[in-house]
């Protein structure tokens, strides 16, 4: 029973990085109908910046602030950083293919995935970077925190959860409830019409990417509390954000956050329970995948697609 | 837009040519029988992961092994060029059989340092010895390069190494878990990836054989996030070894065992001594090298190495970079003092397993094993991580 | 005959054109070609010649290529970028042809390689003659590519490139961890060469260097893939192939059998990959499952859409530009030479007018050396960095080379230099050319002193550099054919 309450914490912990990481592409999908190559890489940096922050700040062991303040800063500075970064990228990169066949933003998106990937190793190197707060206040974040039958979820943990949360609740409210989320809502049922409309798609991008790059970026931080990140970890955390993001249902904001939960727990489990689970969790997860997308690839909460002629 | 692409193709094509004319080596001049002429630039190259996830370990080793050149090529009156040669180890043993290709044809390459991660020496040293040309790896450590594992073995009679391998890594870290650790249950995790899984089957082995139950897993290469192998770490295991290549990893598992609740330590291997990242109190870590810090002999030399390096501190994979170095350089000088001024591959492969080193930078001596390319007695140290994170030698 | 009017048309005269052809339409290839002048007339000379006499001349030149170059290194270089011609000609196909975004492509390259070294090594002691081992490959390659095609009934665009991205993971993590029948990240070992059988083995080195021999092999491959694959594009079956890439649902509409031409598509690009695998694994000797991963994928990707995808010659010639080049900038001296030849180049074709060109290029040297004189002015130590290789005596005037750098310039300069490469993209006229100078310079620096030091990763962020340039600037590459796609 412990394990399994372990697995699950694991799964949500997971899963909640997943979900922002599958945000960002579930929206830049509704919007260009865009599969963002890049976006595993923008959340990489983002990893990145927040430690750069994090040692401005004084560093693991001598903080110039308040924990609670510290990691909001980070979360923040990795979110303006990876915003501005992803709005470069939308406009360098495909701005000009918008109007081009489907595979040239693909490629071009590749390229920019491969562009940045290799950038920070040139740049930064390829150590490893720790945020490394476990001994702060004697380990506070890591060994403190809620106890739910013999099993402690650690402070750390908890944060990660509900920071993830937050951020998608603001996230549901921005696209739900504003003038912007509705014109972004537009845009993704049908560019054109919504120009016609008078919508300012630029615009309406713009801040799509926006949102997704922040997102990735706070998943980033996220992800960075708890294990050293370095700069080829793009590659793989994008390709589970997407798989996620197709498992919900890509271009649906509820879908993403259903499956990178569902990712989430998927992987955590498979790992625990299934015999050799540790070895071949990616395989099981992979072929799992594939078989939705046979069977039903506009995923769990997706609409299918229509094609007109 | 078509004149354009002629202009570029041209362009292209002429600077194809014309960089790959420029500095391109006569390699119709390998085999002279006479050999290079040992007064003239003679280049050292060094196949490591410069780039890449172990890049700190190239990095390390190229500086250690520039130091060695500065300093001793000049005493044995001998000209040499230091290249690092990249393997990234993302890209898997592929780009050392370029690299290979590309030494063995440039004549004035004698001897290589390197490869220094066991999948790139398995690749590349067929081709290393059918040029013979030695190559001395300061830390590929996989048993089958020198000594024969059941029946195969991957390494050849060119391939040398100046640290001790897993099948002496192993069994030690093994009986210290047995003999001082007094451990009932181990839980071994590789890292799919060859060094881990050699060294891990190794302590299996051993571990088994003296009845101590053992459990095992595997994490993909790209595991970051190990709390599902945590949790099904046992509370009642002892000690889980780790013999990961990133130290941040054995950091993070530790750390991730205690927030768990878990009362085993992490035993890392070589892979994972780097005290800025691994440091966990509690922890123990086995090394083919004690620290040299410690060793007064060596005072004088990590003072100009720190010189040359300013802000770098003495990590554990430089020094036998220094040592294999130093190595090579007294095989060359060696091989050509015999043939008067002149050295071809061969003479410098026969002498290289004639060198042995008095102040070796390691401690003590160095001579090589009668019956293996490793080196004579080597053993291997153990620290254990201690509360203000430092290394302690324990074994 | 004299130019006529344009609505007259003659019929008499034996020396006329016939009934009911209008003169001035016969006579638009003439003109057109007078209209582009002795250059225009060399063009269509260079057009009429068959493809065919191309490959020869193309063939020939490169088997003439191991006379001048006798060097084992180049001359291996040059069998890698005949594996990538070959890699790209199969690519060509699934993208080019059938215009099917394969992101798993290496897998079956890794498919080949791996079948043939567990045919033919002490791993399973099977040791098959080359040329069943061929065949094997061949048709395991194709049934793989045809499995993965699968999908594809279903699914379409998008969807399908992320199935056969988590194909190649899946080939990834299967390699690695299936340790006792692919050997896992050990690979598999001491792979046999290609022979005749066992006792005429081909051997792949004499005393370590390359032997040519198989340069010669991979050539004799190439040309029948060439042929085999021109025919085919030819046929029936190219056709129906372009009609699924143009418009997939009005070819259906038109009764193609769209999801069979798709499979067959996969299939094929999977069997000229898997016939490469083969040919690398009896070469190298051994196989790893790293060496088929993403990176190969990024490299043959370039390839295709630098020469042209959907155009044969193209990607060929793509593979010829690409797979030197990423050798060359290994080497610190060449990738100098590269980054200057680089620059000219590509301000000769970004400018309509030659004094543009010459007066930014004079402009930029002169404030190249005004920079270094006035840091050598300030500290000596600014300047003192050492160069080796090509343009060395230059560089060593006109670049600020430090000896020793702080470390925040590294990454300041290099964002620096991209922030204002994309100012000048967003700026025209004068404005831009006035600022463009600074930013050559500010490029020079950077290549010089932030990429050559680790050209590992630079390399590869010339790659991912040209492709996104490529897609944005001219999507068809050098030969290809400018498509639009009807949404």
């Amino acid at each position: 029973m412990q394990n399994f309450i372990q697995y699950t914490v694991d799964g949500l912990t997971l899963g909640s990085v997943y979900a922002l990481i599958a945000l960002g592409y579930t929206l830049v999908y509704g919007v260009l109908k865009l599969l963002n190559f890049a976006h595993g890489d923008v959340f990489m940096v983002g990893t990145f910046v927040g430690y750069g922050v994090l040692q401005e700040l004084g560093g693991p062991m001598n903080p110039k602030v308040p924990i609670w303040l510290l990691i909001t800063l980070v979360t923040l500075a990795s979110m303006a950083v990876t915003a501005g970064l992803g709005v470069v990228i939308e406009r360098f990169a495909y701005r000009p293919l918008r109007d081009a066949p489907r595979i040239a933003p693909l490629i071009s998106a590749l390229g920019v995935s491969f562009f940045l990937s290799n950038s920070m190793q040139l740049l930064f190197g390829a150590t490893p970077r720790n945020y490394d707060l476990f001994e702060y206040h004697g380990g506070s974040l890591y060994l403190r925190g809620l106890h739910i039958a013999g099993v402690t979820v650690p402070l750390l943990r908890i944060i990660t959860i509900v920071a993830a949360f937050v951020l998608m609740v603001i996230l549901w409210f921005l696209v739900n409830k504003t003038r912007t989320g509705k014109a972004m809502r537009a845009t993704s049922y049908d560019r054109e019409a919504a120009a016609m409309m008078g919508i300012d798609i630029d615009r309406v991008i713009v801040f799509t990417f926006i949102l997704g790059s922040a997102l990735a970026g706070a998943a980033g931080v996220m992800f960075a509390l708890r294990v050293p990140t370095n700069v080829s970890i793009g590659f793989i955390a994008g390709l589970k954000g997407f798989i996620a993001a197709v498992v919900g249902g890509i271009g649906s904001i509820p879908g993403a956050m259903l499956g990178g939960l569902v990712l989430g727990f998927a992987e955590s489990y498979v790992q625990g329970y299934v015999p050799n689970g540790t070895q071949w969790s990616d395989l099981y997860v992979f072929s799992g995948l594939v078989l939705l997308m046979i069977f039903r690839h506009q995923g769990l909460l997706g609409r299918p697609d229509i094609r007109k002629v | 837009m078509k004149k354009a692409i002629g202009l570029a193709l041209a362009i292209l094509a002429t600077a194809i040519v014309a960089a790959s004319a420029q500095g391109a080596p006569k390699a119709s001049a390998v085999a002279t029988a006479k050999g290079y002429n040992c007064s003239k630039t003679i280049t050292l190259p060094f196949v490591t992961p410069i780039t890449g996830g172990a890049g700190f370990l190239g990095a390390e080793q190229l500086s250690w092994a520039k130091y060695a050149v500065k300093t001793i090529a000049p005493q044995l009156h001998l000209k040499v060029k230091l290249v690092g040669g990249d393997t990234p180890v993302e890209q898997g043993p592929a780009p050392a059989q370029t690299l290979a290709q590309k030494y063995v044809g440039t004549a004035s390459v004698l001897a290589v340092l390197g490869p220094s991660t066991s999948g790139a020496v398995a690749a590349s040293t067929k081709t290393y010895y059918a040029a013979h040309i030695a190559h001395i790896s300061p830390s590929a450590t996989r048993t089958d390069l020198t000594k024969s594992v059941g029946g195969t073995l991957e390494g050849t009679p060119a391939f040398f190494r100046d640290v001790p391998g897993d099948y002496i890594q192993g069994p030690s870290d093994a009986n210290f878990m047995i003999n001082s650790l007094h451990v009932k249950k181990v839980v071994i995790l590789d890292f799919q990836e060859p060094y881990s899984l050699g060294l891990a089957g190794a302590v299996d082995s051993v571990l088994k054989a003296h009845g101590v139950s053992t459990i095992r897993l595997s994490a993909p290469n790209t595991t970051t996030d190990y709390s599902a192998y945590v949790t099904k770490v046992p509370s009642d295991a002892d000690i889980v070894f780790f013999p990961t290549q990133k130290p941040g990893d054995a950091q993070t598992f530790a750390q991730q065992l205690i927030e768990q609740g878990k009362k085993a330590h992490v035993f890392g291997g070589d892979g994972s001594n780097d005290s800025s990242q691994f440091k966990q109190p509690g922890s123990y870590v086995s090394n083919f090298a004690p620290d040299i810090t410690g060793i007064p002999a060596d005072a004088k030399l990590i003072a100009g190495w720190k010189k040359a390096n300013p802000g770098k501190s003495v990590g554990s994979f430089g020094p036998p970079s220094y040592g294999a170095a130093q190595i090579v350089m007294t095989a060359i000088a060696r091989a050509c003092h015999a043939g008067h001024g002149h050295a071809t591959r061969t003479a410098v492969l026969h002498s290289i397993k004639k060198v042995s080193i008095k102040n070796w930078i390691l401690g003590g001596s160095f001579k090589w094993s009668t019956k293996s390319n490793d080196p004579l007695n080597a053993k291997f140290y153990i620290f254990q991580i201690q509360s203000d994170g430092s290394y302690k030698l324990v074994g | 005959m004299s130019d006529s009017t344009p609505h007259g048309f003659h019929s008499t005269g034996a020396e006329g054109p016939a009934v009911g052809q209008d003169e001035w339409v016969a006579r638009h290839a003439e003109r057109r070609i007078m209209q582009g002048g002795p250059l225009g007339k060399v063009e269509d000379r260079v057009r009429a010649v068959p493809w065919w006499a191309w490959l020869i001349l193309f063939v020939g030149l490169f088997c003439l290529f191991p006379l001048v170059e006798t060097g084992g290194y180049v001359r291996e270089v040059a069998f890698n970028t005949v594996l990538y011609m070959l890699l790209a000609l199969g690519l060509n196909i699934v993208v080019g042809w059938g215009g099917l975004l394969d992101l798993g492509y290496v897998a079956f390259y890794g498919i080949g390689a791996y079948v043939y070294a567990l045919l033919d090594s002490p791993h399973y002691h099977h040791h098959f003659p080359t040329i069943v081992s061929i065949v094997i490959v061949v048709i395991v390659g194709a049934l793989a590519g045809f499995l993965l095609g699968l999908p594809s009934w279903r699914l379409t665009g998008d969807y399908l490139a992320i199935v056969t991205l988590f194909f190649l993971q899946l080939f990834q993590t299967v390699t690695t961890n299936w340790q006792h029948v692919t050997g896992g990240p050990f690979g598999i070992l001491n792979v046999d060469p290609f022979g005749l059988d066992k006792h005429h083995q081909l051997a792949t080195q004499h005393n370590g260097v390359f032997a040519v021999s198989y340069l010669y092999v991979a050539l004799g491959i190439f040309v029948l893939v060439y042929v085999a694959l021109r025919m085919v594009n030819n046929s029936r079956t190219g056709r129906a192939w372009r009609s699924l890439r143009e418009d997939p649902l009005a070819a259906e509409a038109m009764g193609m059998p769209v999801n069979w031409l798709k499979l067959l598509s996969f299939a094929s690009g999977a069997a000229v990959a898997a016939l490469t695998g083969s040919l690398y694994a009896a070469l190298y000797g051994n196989v790893f499952p790293l060496t088929f991963y993403f990176v190969t994928l990024i490299t043959i990707y370039t390839m295709v859409i630098l020469g042209g995808s959907g155009n044969q010659a193209g990607v060929v010639l793509g593979a010829l530009i690409v797979s030197p080049l990423l050798e060359v900038l290994r080497d610190s001296g060449k990738s100098r030479i590269m980054f200057f030849v680089a620059l000219v180049a590509g301000l000769a074709l970004f400018s309509r007018r030659s004094p543009r060109i010459a007066i930014v290029a004079a402009a930029t040297l002169v404030f190249g050396f005004v920079v270094h004189a006035i840091c050598s002015a300030i500290n000596g130590s600014w300047v003192a960095g050492e160069h080796h290789g090509g343009f060395a005596g230059f560089v060593d005037h006109w670049v600020v080379a430090p000896d020793q750098m702080a470390r925040w310039i590294a990454p300041a300069s290099y964002v620096g230099v991209i922030c204002i490469a994309l100012v000048v993209a967003l700026l025209s006229g004068w404005k831009r050319l006035a600022l463009l100078v600074p930013t050559l310079y500010l490029a020079a620096f950077v290549w010089e002193n932030v990429m050559l030091s680790k050209p590992e990763p630079a390399r590869y962020i010339v790659l991912g550099v040209i492709l996104i340039v490529l897609m944005i600037l001219r999507p068809n590459g050098l030969l290809g054919e400018r498509r639009v796609e009807i949404v």
